[in-house]
């Protein structure tokens, strides 16, 4: 008997079999393009990368005020401006955020190839995570409308890490013999 | 109580599978790892076991009665497989992973909450207390379970965690025979039991599960893909990459605040 109630009840099940099948399919999709690298199958993965201008970022990463293994300190060797038009604004940003997601996923490629690996790949997972999230709190920052000037250290800071990484990771996978080594450097 | 032929059909090939399922599980040494979803199969076999003594020799309501608690009992084990699988992939070290601790609670705490609703929502025909508990019961389970596997894959996929191939398998499978269910107990909850349209959302149901059952059998049956070995260097090559970026990630904490 199909009574208000029940129109109701359908109503909310069509909303919800709606969301439960599409956040499913997000998301299965997202983690099958994953699948799609299985042990040596680079390409796909390395097609993500977007090229930035390698020598501006090592320019950026290695001012000595963000240089590893040193203090904290305010940025004076370097501009903020020309910091920001260095990295190439708003696009570098993007660039980098999509860059670092493709990092994120050659540290989920080691976790699921190398379980021997697991402990500290899971810690690099959980710091990779957070680079992430800092670059996208830049991107926020910059889409505001703020100054770019006034996160200038801060965008300084994530580009070292972020250059830092590139550098680690192509060492990783120089040391572990991994195939497409050459595409990677040239893609970072 | 008489069993038509197409009962005893479903009856049969249900405890064939389950049997078989079993036997995978326990040949290919996975009861080990998968100890609840070992229990969830042994417990389906002894149910089908069980019901068929009862529905043979028994009396209706005693069928009922029986048919009820291996339907909690089932319920309390899937969601003990959902755990179980949530563990293998959410504890990748043995403790669970920081970053999806909190979200993980409020996906159970919200699952709940919503399936309940759900469950509460449609007006059934009359019915009998157990029935109409029956019923609701279904659905809220088929809710909840939906619910936690979708949530446990965006999870993953967000913090970028692997799924091992096996767990992989068995989440796809409770997983869709969820979401199946979840119409097919829509169905039985706004109509009448013993006719028409309320058996064949039952044979839907039933033969949904067979078709997950036959999945498991298989993916179960294949060895996963053997992982590699690092070697050493890359291991200590590993080891500077994430001390470096927790070392700077310090400096950039630091300038946030």
């Amino acid at each position: 008997m199909m009574t208000i109630r029940n129109l109701d009840f359908f109503g909310f099940l069509l909303v919800f079999l709606v969301a439960i099948i599409g956040i499913g399919t997000h998301y299965y999709l997202r983690d099958r393009r994953r699948e799609l690298y299985p042990y040596g199958k680079w390409d796909e993965l390395l097609k993500r990368l977007a090229p930035l201008d390698h020598q501006n970022l090592e320019r950026i990463a290695l001012d000595p005020a963000v240089a590893p293994y040193q203090e904290i300190q305010l940025v004076e060797a370097t501009n903020p401006q020309e910091i920001w038009r260095v990295l190439g604004g708003m696009r570098g940003i993007e660039l980098m955020e999509k860059n670092c997601s493709v990092l994120v996923d050659l540290v989920f490629y080691v976790q699921q190839w190398y379980p021997e690996a697991l402990l500290v790949a899971e810690q690099l997972r959980l710091n990779a995570r957070e680079v992430e999230w800092h670059i996208g709190r830049l991107k926020a920052t910059a889409k505001s409308g703020r100054p770019p000037v006034a996160a200038a250290e801060y965008l300084q800071q994530a580009v070292a890490i972020y250059y830092h990484m590139t550098r680690e990771v192509l060492a990783l996978y120089e040391q572990a013999n991994l195939p497409g080594l050459a595409d990677l450097q040239r893609a970072l | 109580m008489h069993l038509s032929g197409a009962v005893f059909a479903f009856w049969a090939a249900g405890f064939t599978a389950h049997f078989l399922l079993l036997f995978v599980l326990l040949f290919r040494h996975h009861a080990k790892t998968f100890p609840a979803f070992t229990t969830l199969i042994a417990a389906n076999l002894l149910n089908s076991i069980a019901l068929y003594e009862i529905a043979l020799r028994g009396s209706k309501h005693a069928y009922f009665v029986a048919y009820f608690a291996f339907a909690i009992l089932d319920l309390v084990l899937q969601l003990a497989v959902t755990y179980e699988l949530a563990r293998s992939v959410f504890c990748p070290t043995g403790t669970w992973a920081r970053d999806i601790r909190k979200g993980f609670l409020i996906l159970v705490l919200g699952s709940l909450a919503v399936a309940f609703v759900l469950a509460c929502l449609p007006s059934p025909p009359e019915k009998t207390v157990l029935g109409m508990l029956l019923d609701r019961g279904n659905l809220f389970s088929s809710a909840l379970q939906c619910e936690l596997f979708v949530g446990m894959i965006a999870f993953s996929s967000t913090a970028n965690l692997p799924w091992n191939t096996h767990v992989a398998r068995i989440a796809q499978g409770l997983g869709f025979y969820s979401l199946i269910g979840l119409v097919t107990e829509a169905g039985h909850n706004i109509l009448t039991r013993n006719t028409l349209a309320f058996e064949s959302l039952t044979y839907v149901r039933m033969s949904t599960y067979l078709l997950c059952a036959s999945y498991w059998i298989v993916m179960l049956w294949l060895p996963a893909p053997a992982p590699q070995e690092l070697p050493e260097e890359a291991q200590r090559q590993l080891f500077t990459l994430q001390r470096r970026v927790e070392y700077d990630l310090r400096k950039l904490r630091a300038l946030k605040r």
